[in-house]
């Protein structure tokens, strides 16, 4: 016969086991303050050697990440599109708008567990997360700026010639180290305390709904969405047809190749709950829009995957419990991780 | 180094090694004006140019045809727009005999795809492009009246370091007197041998840019004056 304990009691012990959990679930989690990861994860790809993690430089480059002093108009910021509730995704808006309310011609992707990635943008245009935000920065419908005129704008600050000098021992801003030190920011982003994290080390049990829902999903979509990160890094056609106002090309723009047309890099998959909505246009508002598609939406083109040729058999059952298991990506300590947030001690809002 | 050519005057005096370079650009055997000059092309046409800039990259010195000095971090941005930039200083040794000089025009598949670089590699000299990763090597803008589109503009950005592509050139130049020489380059050249009617503007790596490249790299020379 069970024994029912005193409420107190209870949540004392549920407390307790929770911490045992956390503290256990720590034992699998490498580096320093500055980069967490699992132990069990791969390599990440990011030369560090290139450019060293430093606590000054982190900082430095968050407070430019959430400075909108990165545009022509000092109105919009890097988090303007890459908001941390988000996911570092743009809420709600299927193609992210910038500068003078310009409309881009693509959903801000979400930057999560960067340091793993090879190539940046939908298209893989970017070959460097070193080099990445002069993307943003220059696009006249995102920031409307360009690089120059943002080391111009910083060297006139105060702020910065103090966040330079701790970073650089020099105060006065480069094009280098502006670019750089975003991209430390960047590179600490790391989401991996998602309940499925905890399962794979055996912190945490997924549901009966959760774990078919995992077994549909590594029949199914590991192909491509290729755990731990979620994402093989690959260009895929994956059959959502091609918007012809939009009429982008994907990974062609910049391989000039035809084989590569309407190719778009695999997105990671965590924290797909937040990151609504989905696809490079972001034309699907709802996870339940994505896995339609994928079940009876393809359509047939030259560079379609083939894997997807005949469309993924997935009846309305497997779609809920593929549902459930998608959100145990959910990793609620990396959307409200204070390291990530709005740097309040060095910008004031507006 | 690059930064040498920002204290040319002070290297000049305490550096005896300093082995200065200037390059110059010439149209039609007159130094390059920017900004003001318009210049007559054939049939009534009109050329002025607003920018113009390039990589020179890996300088070697070569004395019949073996290398006797390799420059180390070898990248210079020459912007006719920056009369200093103009003066390379090369810091080689002593009683150095040498018959030629060996430089990219353009930045090296290697460092395109290792990150940002500071000094004259640094993206806020505006060498860099921004949709896409990879250094411009080789920047031209002006207008002429050859240019069918609103404002007769022309811009020629000319880069790419992924084959088939790949849009750095090898530039070889013989030197007769190491003493005393220029590395000119001859604009009115280079502009003869475009097609400003039907190809004014080159913003991306393709094989238009290379076949630019290419015409770009001919057009260099040595002047003992």
């Amino acid at each position: 016969m069970p024994v029912r304990l005193p409420g107190v009691l209870k949540s004392r012990m549920i407390k307790f086991s929770l911490s045992a959990i956390a503290f256990l679930f720590c034992a699998f989690v490498v580096g320093d303050e500055l980069f967490y990861r699992l132990a069990s994860w791969p390599k990440p790809s990011y030369n560090f050697k290139e450019n060293e993690l430093t606590k000054a430089k982190t900082m430095l480059g968050r407070v430019l990440f959430y400075d909108p002093i990165l545009s022509a108009d000092s109105n919009i910021s890097c988090s303007s599109c890459h908001s941390p509730y988000n996911a570092f995704s743009h809420v709600d808006h299927a193609l992210s708008h910038g500068i003078h309310d310009s409309i881009g011609i693509r959903n801000a992707p979400v930057l999560i567990n960067l340091a793993w990635q090879k190539t940046f943008m939908w298209d893989g245009a970017i070959n460097n997360l070193d080099v990445q935000s002069l993307a943003p920065i220059s696009h006249p419908a995102e920031m409307g700026s360009n690089i120059s005129q943002v080391v111009k704008k910083l060297n006139r600050q105060k702020l910065y010639k103090k966040l330079f000098f701790d970073a650089y021992k020099d105060s006065i801003a480069t094009g280098e180290h502006t670019l750089k030190a975003i991209a430390q920011f960047l590179i600490t982003i790391v989401s991996y305390n998602s309940k499925y994290d905890k399962v794979m080390h055996q912190q945490a049990q997924f549901s009966p709904q959760e774990q078919n829902g995992y077994k549909i999903f590594k029949k199914k979509c590991a192909a491509c969405h290729t755990e731990p990160l979620f994402t093989n890094g690959d260009f895929v056609n994956n059959g959502i047809g091609v918007d012809t106002l939009l009429n982008d090309l994907g990974r062609m723009r910049v391989t000039q190749r035809k084989e590569d047309a309407y190719k778009f890099k695999v997105p990671t998959l965590r924290n797909i709950e937040y990151s609504y909505p989905y696809m490079h246009d972001g034309r699907f508002k709802k996870l339940g829009e994505v896995l339609n598609h994928y079940s009876n939406g393809i359509k047939q083109s030259e560079t379609l995957s083939g894997k997807l040729k005949s469309g993924l058999t997935l009846s309305a059952n497997e779609k809920v419990d593929l549902m459930a298991f998608l959100l145990t990506l959910s990793d609620k300590q990396f959307l409200f991780d204070a390291n990530f947030a709005y740097p309040k001690e060095f910008l004031s809002k507006q | 180094m690059p930064i040498c050519s920002m204290f040319l005057f002070s290297l000049e005096h305490i550096n005896a090694q300093c082995l200065t370079i200037t390059v110059l650009a010439t149209f039609n055997n007159q130094g390059l004006i920017m900004n003001d000059t318009v210049y007559p092309l054939s049939d009534n046409h009109r050329i002025k140019f607003e920018s113009f800039k390039f990589y020179m990259t890996n300088v070697v010195l070569e004395n019949n045809n073996q290398p006797v000095w390799i420059e180390d971090n070898s990248y210079h941005l020459v912007d006719f727009d920056d009369l200093d930039s103009n003066q390379l200083c090369i810091e080689i040794p002593d009683d150095l005999v040498f018959n030629a000089i060996k430089f990219t025009l353009g930045i090296d598949s290697a460092t395109n795809a290792s990150g940002v670089k500071g000094g004259d590699l640094d993206p806020s000299k505006g060498m860099y492009w921004t949709w896409q990763s990879g250094y411009i090597n080789f920047k031209l803008e002006g207008t002429s009246n050859l240019c069918n589109n609103p404002k007769n503009q022309f811009e020629f950005h000319l880069g790419g370091y992924i084959p088939p592509y790949n849009n750095a050139q090898q530039v070889n130049l013989s030197v007769a007197n190491p003493n005393k020489f220029k590395i000119i380059f001859k604009l009115d050249k280079f502009v003869n041998a475009l097609n400003l009617s039907e190809v004014n503007h080159i913003m991306s790596p393709n094989q238009f840019a290379v076949d630019h490249a290419r015409s770009a790299a001919r057009c260099f020379e040595i002047t003992n004056d």
